[in-house]
């Protein structure tokens, strides 16, 4: 029966097609430049950049992301905007539930770890999404450029959950009363933090002022390279964090490995639905993807630090750093690319 | 001419530095020097200089001399209740001798 016969053949056509996809993702310059740092890192490198160069490439790439956000809002339809900022609200405290409930199951984890570590994957790094859009950029894909600036939507609820939630569970522990968690230091702590700071300014700019010029002529420009020299240090960051998670439980090495895949699997299907409901674009669908399998790297450790003392930072960080972004770069937006490319026929 | 003073030394997480700040405030100390700090301890290698993905996790080193050492033991003991069962730190006293005594 012809009707049996040609979905089959289809299926393997879209399995080889997205195979093939994979494959050229995997040569593009930001993925390299991480796998290089990592090797410098395992080679034991001497190679050295100043801390400070980091922070101005983390400054760079996020009020290039603000700046465009900006200049786009002001042309975007603000309804537009409004399911997939649910959305990222939504993925981001549902990590950090299902964190809650898978994580902290686990033998040997203990809950207040558990839930700083949810937090962590639930937050967003900036250097993953920077290199997702300069991917989504190198292939052609279509995303509106106000999709990075929901960043912060996903962010600071996924950080709050996880403290208030930790809050919670101490409280029961001790069958005290439950200490309020003022929510508004949490939220300002992490406004204030650098990554924020440079993407709220950079879309008020774009917003309110006429900043084209220097868009155009110097944080546009300049956005790729620094994006490689990042990449380059969160590679060698990532090997030398590896000694500090051999010092917990293993299953975070199966959480960080194995979570930013789901979570970006679930937020992609979520976006799809939006993609269905309200038109939005496959790139923008991968780029909440990509949000939702990145861990936060600059913002994220310093707010859970403050919020919940008594977890292990060796535990977040070290499933973050050294495993949960290194899959999510390199195989969590390749990953996402070529299924876009299969589902929307790109 | 020099004075006798307590110089209170304490190596701790960046993250923590306003809290300290305001404890030694607190106890009446008019000035501290503040240093970024690498090295090892209980807690593992903390570099200094190299990129650090994690900045507040990076550690400092926060001097503070005072005439009064009554100050500086209670600077001491507060600093280590209230963080170093959370946090990475340590802290020590130095007898020290200084001049200008009015400036402390």
């Amino acid at each position: 029966m012809p009707r049996r016969l040609k979905p089959r053949s289809n299926v393997i056509d879209l399995v080889l097609d997205f195979l093939a996809r994979l494959l050229v993702q995997f040569q593009s310059p930001a993925l390299a430049f991480l796998i290089g740092g990592m090797l410098l890192a395992a080679a034991r490198s001497k190679l050295e950049i100043p801390d400070a160069i980091y922070k101005f490439c983390v400054f760079m790439l996020l009020m290039r992301i603000g700046l465009e956000g900006g200049l786009e809002i002001r042309e975007a339809e603000l309804v537009d905007m409004l399911l997939p900022a649910i959305l990222a609200m939504v993925i981001g405290c549902g990590i950090v539930l299902l964190g809650r409930v898978v994580l902290a199951a686990l033998p040997g984890v203990k809950v207040e770890d558990a839930l700083a570590t949810a937090g962590l994957f639930g937050a967003v790094s900036a250097s993953t999404l920077a290199a997702a859009m300069v991917m989504l950029e190198e292939q052609e894909v279509f995303y509106e450029a106000w999709v990075p600036a929901l960043y912060p939507f996903m962010d600071v609820p996924a950080l709050i959950v996880a403290i208030v939630l930790a809050n919670v569970y101490f409280a029961k522990k001790e069958n005290g009363a439950r200490t309020k968690v003022r929510i508004w230091p949490i939220v300002r702590d992490s406004l204030r933090g650098s990554a924020l700071s440079a993407l709220l300014l950079g879309l008020a700019l774009g917003l309110f002022t006429h900043p084209q010029i220097v868009y155009e002529g110097f944080y546009d420009p300049l956005f790729r390279g620094l994006l490689s020299v990042l990449m380059l240090i969160m590679g060698m960051e990532a090997y030398t964090r590896l000694n500090e998670l051999r010092k917990v439980a293993h299953w975070y090495a199966v959480y960080a490995a194995a979570a930013p895949l789901a979570h970006g699997l679930i937020a992609f299907g979520l976006g799809y639905v939006a993609h269905i409901l309200t038109g939005f674009s496959p790139g923008g669908v991968v780029l909440l993807a990509v949000m939702a399998g990145s861990s936060s790297d600059i913002s994220g450790p310093p707010t859970l630090r403050a919020g919940i003392p008594s977890a292990n930072p060796s535990a977040y960080v070290g499933s973050s750093t050294s495993v949960g972004t290194p899959i999510a770069i390199a195989v969590g937006i390749p990953l996402y690319i070529a299924l876009a490319q299969a589902v929307f026929g790109l | 001419m020099t004075h006798k003073a307590t110089k209170i030394v304490i190596i701790t997480e960046k993250l923590i530095l306003e809290k300290v700040k305001r404890v030694i405030e607190a106890a009446g100390a008019t000035g501290y020097t503040i240093v970024a700090a690498g090295g090892k301890g209980s807690r593992g290698v903390r570099a200094s200089g190299r990129a650090a993905v994690v900045d507040a996790f990076t550690n400092v080193k926060v001097e503070v001399i005072t005439a009064n050492r009554e100050a500086a033991v209670k600077i001491a003991d507060e600093v280590a209740a209230r963080f170093f069962g959370d946090y990475s730190g340590i802290t020590y006293l130095e007898n020290v001798e200084i001049l200008r005594p009015d400036k402390f």
